[in-house]
């Protein structure tokens, strides 16, 4: 009992010491979930953490303006010039860039950055791929035309406002040379040196980063980006979505990213605190696997359509996702240039039976690769009742997020609710992966649903060898009309991007892509 | 007398059994790693797309499946990894791209200070828990033990983690929340052992050492009252039986006191079966600390472990696994050894 009675003096005498929290100023403490991180290394990092990272440590030669996405504007290059062919873009560089290290910024590091982004092939690598740059052939494309400029020039068949979009892509981020090259080792380019550092030209430098633990950013005020207001950003792992509302509500933390739609709704409206809803360039869509062995009706194109009236748009929207996301039925999301707005389908389970009827489709029964957490558990479990009202039978198998995707990749799966985000912010991102499989050498997104596409393929590859940017979102358009029509894939919703601050934190700007993440103008 | 030859013989029958043991435990741990490697084969997930992504080409795919060595046949991908184990080279993490070993380094300190701490508070609370129930069955302390035990191991656990850091953290402002430390001490207190209650202390930083214990004290104290219900339902069950026994009757005909029963006569005879309990317990809080880890952003091995599996990140896997079947040896070992010093009739 004596213990007891010393247990609790004890206890008291912590509840004395520890007092109401507040972070320190000007350093931007971000409650978030850093466990995908793989690498910081610009040319192998492709998770959220990591990209959402390298704007604000990276530069690359233009960069979408962040107040305005669609428009592109300099960044390391100060103009640009296209090349007479329309093949090649002449950057010329901005006077007295400096990397973070002092070094100053030159065409050699450009054409360091790119070449060496292509050869180590990492995962983002296929961005620049589409340039038809390969480790092979990179180097020749990559020209320094004299000590301020440098020429890159494509052999692919695409136009010059889809390579700038593209140059605006995470894996273009221009790194030191010198800095990297003194840490390689065994001939890997710097990368295991980067995974875990920095040697870029951005507002922030990495300071250090603890997997599982913690990633904090210091400010460089020599980057030609201009000096950031916040000396650091914090980023602490919290993995578990309830703590991490505990601490942007106890003010431990000033922003906390990825909470559930009713944390949200219990933040909502409390003093101190501000929810940002940004829209976000993710989707959610069904995927039906056209070349499932073990379901043959999955190729028949009466039941891909049957299927797009017996989803719930509304009602999920609504009730499941609850702010979270709204309904949209096209494959490039609202925000990109000449994304289709118009959603033409609702939930209609008595025209969806007379399409199956008159395809004669009976007892069809789908088995259904989930992730096994919301919201898509919950999508799931509305699906199997809306597409048991049509007779359609849906056999939901939840599994964790790697076991879907091997599961999806190798084709072994019937159908599954995936979200999507672009690689980067041009419509022929979302296009080439949806739209584009002539002969199933590529395995992209349509190559996993089984569907051979010759004719919008071509249509795809025209699209992007476009010029004109008007003309471009028009033959976008009619794109996504045809997906949207007859594909084994069902668009349902876009993502709406919640992120929880402290009322007296100011200028956190997020745009639509992924990457889109800026400290740099954050004050508190 | 004893012969230099029986001397001898003696000394090399010592060193025979030794070098057995030592063989014993490498035998046990080999054969752990190959069913963890063989369980981990067997894995649905593709390990080259956990670490390459959805959306990578094939060629990327191809590569990594080659840098990662999985184009190797099973058995010569094992016997790598043992070669490369036997030059003090662990492998890199995937899901982390960094060194295991390092990883674990970072990783065993968090979670022995979490769980050795709730252990020692559990087995002083449990013991003299456990004693004080079985002396007046059905009274006051036994009530309390009861109540103890069942919210410890009926609650599930996430669940108390987050009511009590609501309350404690949230509510009234008592102790410190998610994390190993406030903001403000997380990055100016360096981690040189990984033990924060040292590197606080080591730090000199005023108040770092209050707020280390400040957010140690709701994981300890979750952990702490899982484990008391065993060892606490343990004692009170072991001692009841030794009191009904006759040497007990004797020594309260002869008028000796209940409290002189208890530490005197009843504790000798159960200790043995205490300390294999929380041994026992101890393991489980080493390996099973997962959900508390998660709740209290504690970057601890069983998270570790828990995101490697997720990626069928075998290097990891089978490094923490390593270390966990090694610090389950240890124990058993140390247990026997203090069983056996403790116990009067193996003198």
């Amino acid at each position: 009992m004596h213990k007891f009675i010393a247990f609790s003096v004890f206890a008291l005498t912590l509840g004395v010491a520890a007092t109401f929290a507040v972070t320190p100023p000007k350093v931007l403490v971000v409650a978030q979930s850093i466990e995908d991180a793989v690498s910081f290394d610009p040319a192998e990092g492709y998770e959220l953490t990591t990209v959402q990272t390298f704007n604000n440590v990276y530069q690359r030669l233009v960069q979408s303006n962040p107040n305005n996405p669609t428009q592109i504007v300099p960044a390391l290059a100060a103009s640009w010039k296209l090349g007479a062919d329309g093949k090649s873009l002449t950057f010329t560089l901005k006077t007295g860039a400096a990397f973070a290290s002092g070094n100053p910024v030159r065409p050699e590091d450009v054409i360091f950055s790119l070449s060496r982004a292509v050869k180590l092939n990492k995962a983002p690598a296929f961005i620049l791929n589409s340039l038809g740059w390969t480790a092979d052939n990179v180097d020749s494309f990559l020209v320094r035309t004299d000590a301020k400029s440098v020429t890159l020039s494509w052999p692919a068949k695409v136009g010059a406002s889809f390579v700038l979009n593209l140059l605006t892509a995470p894996i273009a981020s221009i790194v030191d040379q010198v800095t990297v090259a003194s840490h390689e080792q065994s001939g890997d380019q710097g990368n295991g040196w980067l995974k875990t550092a920095s040697a870029g030209s951005g507002s922030f430098v990495i300071h250090s980063y603890v997997p599982h633990d913690s990633l904090v950013l210091d400010a460089n005020p020599k980057s030609p980006a201009g000096a950031p207001i916040l000396q650091s950003v914090i980023l602490r792992n919290v993995a578990d979505p309830a703590s991490r509302r505990l601490l942007v509500e106890q003010g431990d933390a000033d922003l906390a990213r990825d909470l559930g739609a009713d944390q949200i709704a219990a933040l909502n409206g409390k003093a101190g605190i501000s929810v940002l809803a940004v829209a976000s360039a993710q989707q959610d869509y069904i995927i039906l696997n056209a070349a499932s062995t073990t379901n043959p009706d999955l190729k028949n194109p009466a039941l891909w359509q049957a299927l797009r009236y017996l989803v719930d748009y509304d009602g999920i929207a609504n009730k499941l996702l609850k702010g979270q996301a709204k309904v949209h039925q096209a494959f490039l999301p609202d925000g990109f240039p000449g994304a289709l707005n118009d959603n033409p389908f609702k939930l209609d389970v008595t025209k969806a039976k007379s399409i199956l009827a008159k395809a004669g489709l009976t007892n069809v029964r789908i088995a259904l690769s989930v992730f096994n957490q919301p919201p898509f558990s919950d999508i799931a479990q509305s699906l199997q009742s809306t597409f048991a009202q049509a007779g359609v039978t849906l056999d939901l198998q939840p599994a964790i997020t790697s076991e879907v995707y091997s599961k999806i990749r190798s084709r072994t799966y019937e159908a599954s609710i995936l979200y999507w985000i672009p690689d980067y912010f041009d419509a022929h991102s979302n296009a080439q992966a949806f739209a584009f499989n002539r002969d199933d050498s590529v395995h992209n997104v349509a190559w996993r649903a089984g569907w051979l596409t010759p004719e919008l393929s071509d249509k795809t590859d025209a699209a992007v060898a476009e010029k004109d940017p008007a003309v471009r979102a028009k033959l976008y358009g009619a794109i996504q009309k045809s997906v949207q029509e007859s594909s084994p894939f069902i668009f349902a919703f876009q993502a709406t991007d919640q992120v929880v601050l402290r009322s007296n934190v100011k200028g956190y700007i997020q745009g639509i892509n992924a990457d889109q993440v800026y400290f740099a103008g954050v004050s508190k | 007398m004893t012969t230099p030859l029986a001397w001898k013989t003696s000394r090399l029958r010592r060193l025979a059994s030794v070098g057995g043991s030592v063989l014993t435990v490498a035998g046990s741990l080999l054969v752990l790693l190959i069913v963890t490697f063989g369980l981990n084969a067997l894995s649905p997930i593709d390990p080259a797309l956990a670490v390459a992504g959805d959306h990578a080409s094939q060629s990327t795919l191809a590569q990594t499946r080659r840098e990662l060595g999985l184009d190797q046949p099973l058995p010569v991908q094992f016997l790598l990894y043992l070669g490369r184990l036997a030059h003090g080279d662990w492998g890199t993490s995937r899901s982390t791209g960094q060194p295991v070993l390092g990883d674990l380094a970072r990783a065993l300190p968090a979670t022995l200070e979490l769980s050795t701490l709730a252990l020692l508070l559990a087995t002083g609370f449990g013991v003299i828990l456990g004693l004080g129930a079985a002396s007046r069955p059905g009274g006051a302390i036994d009530g309390i033990s009861r109540f103890l035990a069942l919210v410890g191991s009926s609650i599930p656990i996430f669940w108390l983690g987050l009511v009590l850091m609501a309350l404690f953290y949230a509510r009234l402002h008592w102790l410190g929340g998610p994390g190993r430390l406030d903001g403000v001490f997380q990055y100016t207190v360096p981690l040189t052992t990984g033990f924060l209650l040292i590197d606080s202390i080591r730090s000199g930083q005023e108040g770092a050492v209050a707020n280390a214990v400040s957010h140690l004290a709701l994981p300890v104290l979750v952990l702490m009252l899982h484990a008391l219900a065993k060892i606490s339902r343990l004692t009170r069950s072991s001692a009841l039986e030794e009191l009904s026994k006759e040497y007990v009757t004797f020594a309260r005909s002869k008028g000796v006191n209940q409290r002189r029963i208890l530490f005197y006569h009843v504790v000798p005879n159960i200790r043995g079966a205490i300390i294999t309990t929380t041994a026992l317990a101890y393991v489980e809080l080493l390996e099973g600390a997962v959900l508390t880890e998660t709740i209290f952003a504690w970057p601890g091995l069983g998270r570790y472990l828990a995101t490697a599996l997720f990626a069928a990140d075998s290097p990891a896997i089978l490094g923490a696994t390593l270390v966990l079947g090694a610090a389950f040896i240890l124990i058993n070992a140390a247990v026997d050894a203090l069983v056996q010093l403790l116990d009067p009739r193996a003198k």
